[in-house]
């Protein structure tokens, strides 16, 4: 896909359809590096400058616009460094709770594509349920609204460069989050 | 099910078998206090419906009509700022037939309208207003002044506000007794005092809430084992615990494990900043604290506020445990720092707690699984009936010349857990305040 027809394909405020499948195909490839496990291959999908959030979201009366905010506790507020920490960790062979593993899926669905004011750059917007089996009858399940950036890096790969994540729950209703939405 | 929490015979015959339950001296705790529903109900009514319970720190109600909601174990409430300028704290739950009256979380209001009936509270709780009020005309004994919503007592230590139903209960102050001495190292090290940071992280577990509350009180024994990955994944290594330079302290069941090495946890936070600030006012924290107390600031540690107001000095995070029955809990949990403070900081506290003490947190992570564990595997009667052993540190307990309260050497010790335990059994005894002792 060359220049001239993404940036033709902008002014229609829509996407070729050859374009929504490689997302498409970019954000089914990263969930199933999650579900494996795959965290190392996972951090490869995110380009350098990655913003990734989840913030917490608050129960808030409907003429109360604050249902979250950059400012506010959150559960993921990272950048590359912090999502390489807690890779790290996850690493470990003393992390207890991840062993026995996480048996995991996250279905991905409602994948929009938009176009941005950088060629380079779309607007994705996405569902994701991450399911989650543990050790005999443990069962957690997250559900969530994510809206991504996705960039064309220079070598022609996408990246990953940012996610807000807006969990259903406001009240998370899991012990912890030991994966990435 | 069984239910006892209105049947004064059943009660008073449950309550007799407490000290069963709860040996303090040698450390042995009854694994049915985490999973019988008797004892449960027992527990709201003696333990959470009589203790003063931390709702809100000041800084979060700034204003006039700024409310949060939140529960004093099991009984929801709201928490508003009124026009009196103070924190009111009273059920929320509508006089009229009982329906809640404020369904966000945190907001600011006027009033609290119930949906039901129109029924409609100020913001001390009082009723202002019913919807059709020329009904109740005739002979009649509704009398708005009698009708507001149930109010607790509020009182309030260095800006953290309590709240408390118990009308015999004993002041804030004196609930807390020496412990104040202690909460001053994180409430009053800076002119200004703290200030929570916006927001409040909600999850569940399906654990007791003793589990996580005993944990802060004094357990630094699972730090390395529980959180080595998280500790070798940062920092390639173990934190060093002095035994010598390390202590349990606690008063009232309230307790704080630390050592005295200023900055131990606060290290854990990833930020060169927060770091810096503190050693740049290290001299300043010794003139308001002495000497003594400036170096358990941010220092290796870990405290509870009994029942289940537990935090963390130098990761500068507060949390509660609240009860939703025998076997789940609900924890919230604040980032809170010195008011004076640079902005900048903000951000590295937030963020720094996000990264390890929160439910995505690389050292939380590990603690949700443990406690739910040690929960339900009590499913099995046989399992039941072994006692849990709490033992360690025995003979640990000393005399020390600037440290108050029950003071016990080295961090690594169960003595702030006993002690816990043994303030929970005392109020699980008592059938009012008077029985129960200052420990």
């Amino acid at each position: 896909m060359n220049q001239a027809e993404k940036i033709e394909t902008r002014e229609h405020r829509a996407v070729s359809v050859d374009l929504i499948i490689e997302i498409q195909q970019f954000l089914y490839r990263e969930a199933r590096l999650l579900d494996g496990e795959y965290l190392h291959e996972w951090l490869e999908l995110l380009a350098d400058d990655i913003h990734y959030w989840i913030p917490g979201v608050q129960t808030r009366y409907r003429n109360d616009d604050a249902k979250f905010s950059p400012t506010r506790m959150a559960f993921f507020d990272d950048d590359l460094e912090y999502l390489k920490i807690r890779v790290a960790r996850a690493k470990q062979p003393s992390a207890w709770a991840e062993d026995p593993p996480t048996r995991h899926f996250h279905l991905v669905s409602n994948i929009e594509v938009e176009p941005t004011d950088t060629p380079t750059e779309w607007t994705v917007h996405s569902l994701v349920i991450n399911n989650r089996h543990h050790a005999d009858d443990d069962e957690m399940e997250l559900k969530a609204r994510r809206v991504d950036l996705i960039r064309r890096h220079t070598n022609g790969s996408l990246k990953l460069a940012r996610r807000k994540v807006i969990l259903q729950q406001t009240v998370l209703q899991a012990k912890n989050i030991n994966t990435f939405l | 099910m069984t239910n006892l929490s209105t049947k004064t015979d059943d009660k008073a015959e449950l309550a007799s078998k407490v000290n069963d339950w709860v040996d303090a001296e040698e450390g042995y705790i009854d694994r049915r206090i985490f999973w019988d529903d008797a004892i449960y109900s027992l527990e709201l009514e003696r333990v959470f419906a009589r203790c003063w319970i931390f709702v809100a720190h000041d800084s979060q109600l700034p204003e006039v009509g700024d409310f949060l909601t939140t529960t004093i174990g099991e009984d929801a409430v709201i928490v508003s700022r009124g026009e009196d300028g103070k924190i009111h704290t009273f059920l929320n739950s509508c006089s009229h037939r009982g329906n809640r009256v404020c369904f966000a979380e945190v907001g600011k209001t006027r009033r609290f309208t119930c949906n039901f009936h129109g029924w409609s509270y100020g913001l001390d709780g009082s009723l202002k207003s019913v919807s059709r009020p020329k009904s109740y005309d005739g002979k009649s004994n509704f009398d708005k002044s009698r009708l507001g919503l149930h109010q607790a007592r509020v009182e309030s230590y260095k800006g953290m506000h309590f709240a408390c139903f118990d009308p015999d209960a004993p002041s804030l102050e004196e609930y807390l007794g020496d412990f104040r001495w202690y909460l001053d190292v994180i409430l009053d090290n800076d002119e200004g005092g703290i200030e929570f940071i916006d927001g409040n992280i909600k999850s569940r577990l399906k654990c007791n809430w003793k589990f996580p509350a005993e944990n802060f009180v004094g357990d630094s024994y699972h730090a390395p084992w529980t959180h080595s990955s998280a500790l070798i994944a940062m920092f390639g290594k173990q934190p060093t615990m002095r035994p010598d330079r390390s202590y349990h302290a606690n008063a009232n069941g309230h307790g704080w494990e630390f050592g005295l090495d200023f900055i131990g946890n606060a290290a854990t936070l990833n930020s060169p900043q927060i770091l810096e600030y503190l050693r740049e006012h290290e001299a300043r924290f010794a003139e308001r604290l002495g000497k003594l107390r400036s170096r358990m600031v941010a220092s290796l540690s870990s405290a509870n506020v009994f029942p289940n107001l537990s935090f963390l000095a130098g990761h500068n995070t507060f949390r509660t445990w609240n009860p939703k029955g025998p076997r789940e809990t609900e924890l919230h949990t604040w980032v809170f720092l010195n008011a004076n403070a640079p902005e900048e900081l903000k951000k590295e506290y937030r963020r720094g707690v996000m990264l390890t003490f929160s439910p995505a947190g690389v050292f939380e992570m590990d603690d949700g699984e443990n406690f739910e564990n040690c929960t339900a595997v009590n499913a099995g009667v046989v399992t039941r009936r072994q006692k849990l052993h709490a033992g360690m540190g025995l003979d640990s307990r000393i005399e020390h010349e600037e440290l108050k309260g029950n003071v016990h050497q080295s961090q690594i010790n169960e003595a702030n857990q006993r002690a816990f335990y043994q303030r929970w059994a005392d109020l699980m005894n008592a059938e009012t305040w008077a029985d129960v002792p200052v420990r």
